[in-house]
Formats: C-alpha cells, structure tokens, sequence
C-alpha cells in the first residue's frame, strides 16, 4: 500500500500507537489500540479521537478531516508494526457503525491484492468466518500475518 | 561552493532514504514514553465486549500458521 500516511508513536510493547491527522478541522489526535480479548492471541483493533483537554478517546465521532485514506493508510501500518513484533496475533476489527464497517469493507477491498501479500484475510457473516471476497458485506473483519 | 554543495547532496540524500523508510510497509514507530499511561486500560470498552461476544459464539477460522 503505498498511500501516503502519518507519522506513529507507540510505546515500548507496540500495543498502543498514537499519531496526529492534519487537514481543515486542524490537527486531530488518534489513538490507536491492539486491545487483548478472551481468546488467546486475538487482539481487537479499535481506533478514535483523543480529547486533549479530557484525555477521552471518541471512537464514534466522524471527523471530517478530509484525509480518511491517509488515516486507514496509517492504521495499516500500525498493523503491520503489530504483527512485526506479534506474528501469531489475530486482529479483529469492525466499525462502531454499519457504514463505518461498510467504509472498512470498501478500503480492504480497493487494496485486497497487496493486503493477501501480507496477510490472511477473513470476513464474518451470518455467524461465520469466510476468506474475504470482494462484493460481500460482512460484520466484522479477521486478519493474521503470513509466514515470512 | 564545493564543499557547500557536497554536504547538500548528503542532506538531500539522508531526506531521501526517510522518505523511502516510512513508505515501506513496516513504519518507523517512535516510542512515546508517555503513552504508557494507557497500558493495560481499555480503551475502546464498548468494542471489546462485543468483539468478545462475538468471538464467543464464532471462534476462529483454522489458522495456515501454527500458533
């Protein structure tokens, strides 16, 4: 992918990545976590906004910021710093809304060729896990590293 | 003017090897010691749980790789 993206900050175990988005709303701050589950080895992947006068993350607010494919270039790269230091990890993501998870869908989709260099794909629907296809709408999203 | 010039290739040749750098697939992460105050908190508490609901009842797909 070779999108144009933001610079990352992280701390020392790669779990939480922090970087600032820039466009006409102004410099907007994003948190980005690799958050454990109740199943070994997956990890749910969930990004927002940080408030920095609270110091609440809002990971439903849509902020309009122009640069959405900047941002989910970012949050790939994220995954991949993730899954550098996690190779067995599985990350499970899906938007807080149905369009949100709709506009996930479209951007794995547009970059499906270069993701499968990468990684094994999967999307759910109807209770189950399938490998991703192009066309299909699902609930969630399943990814894991390839063997290098 | 020679010399002026022979360190401005350099800078210009260390800008671009960056430049490559963060556009290969793995980034470069800057560590950020004052993010560690989020380490172990959840975050994102409303997606975790039902990310775990969900994973109750779905499970994994059979993995290509070993865990």
């Amino acid at each position: 992918m070779k999108l144009e993206r933001y610079e990352i900050k992280a701390e020392k175990s790669l779990m939480i990545f922090e970087f600032v988005s820039e466009g006409p709303k102004g410099k907007i701050h994003k948190l980005v976590q690799f958050g454990e589950t109740n199943l070994k080895d997956l990890f749910n992947l969930a990004f927002g906004d940080k408030d920095l006068i609270t110091g609440e993350i809002n990971d439903s607010i849509v902020s309009n910021n122009n640069d959405s494919d900047k941002v989910l270039a970012t949050v790939v790269a994220t995954v991949y710093a993730f899954t550098d230091k996690y190779p067995n990890a599985w990350i499970y993501a899906t938007g807080s809304t149905k369009s949100r998870t709709r506009l996930y869908r479209m951007g794995l989709t547009k970059y499906l060729t270069e993701i499968e260099e990468d990684f094994d794909l999967y999307g759910q629907r109807v209770g189950e896990w399938e490998s991703f296809e192009k066309g299909v709408e699902y609930e969630a999203f399943l990814v894991q590293r390839k063997n290098t | 003017m020679r010399h002026f010039l022979f360190n401005g290739k350099i800078l210009k040749f260390v800008t671009m090897k960056v430049k490559n750098l963060n556009k290969s697939k793995l980034p470069i992460v800057r560590i950020d010691n004052s993010l560690e105050k989020y380490k172990g908190k959840v975050l994102f508490k409303d997606k975790l749980d039902k990310a775990n609901d969900m994973l109750k009842t779905v499970g994994l797909p059979k993995s290509r790789k070993q865990s």
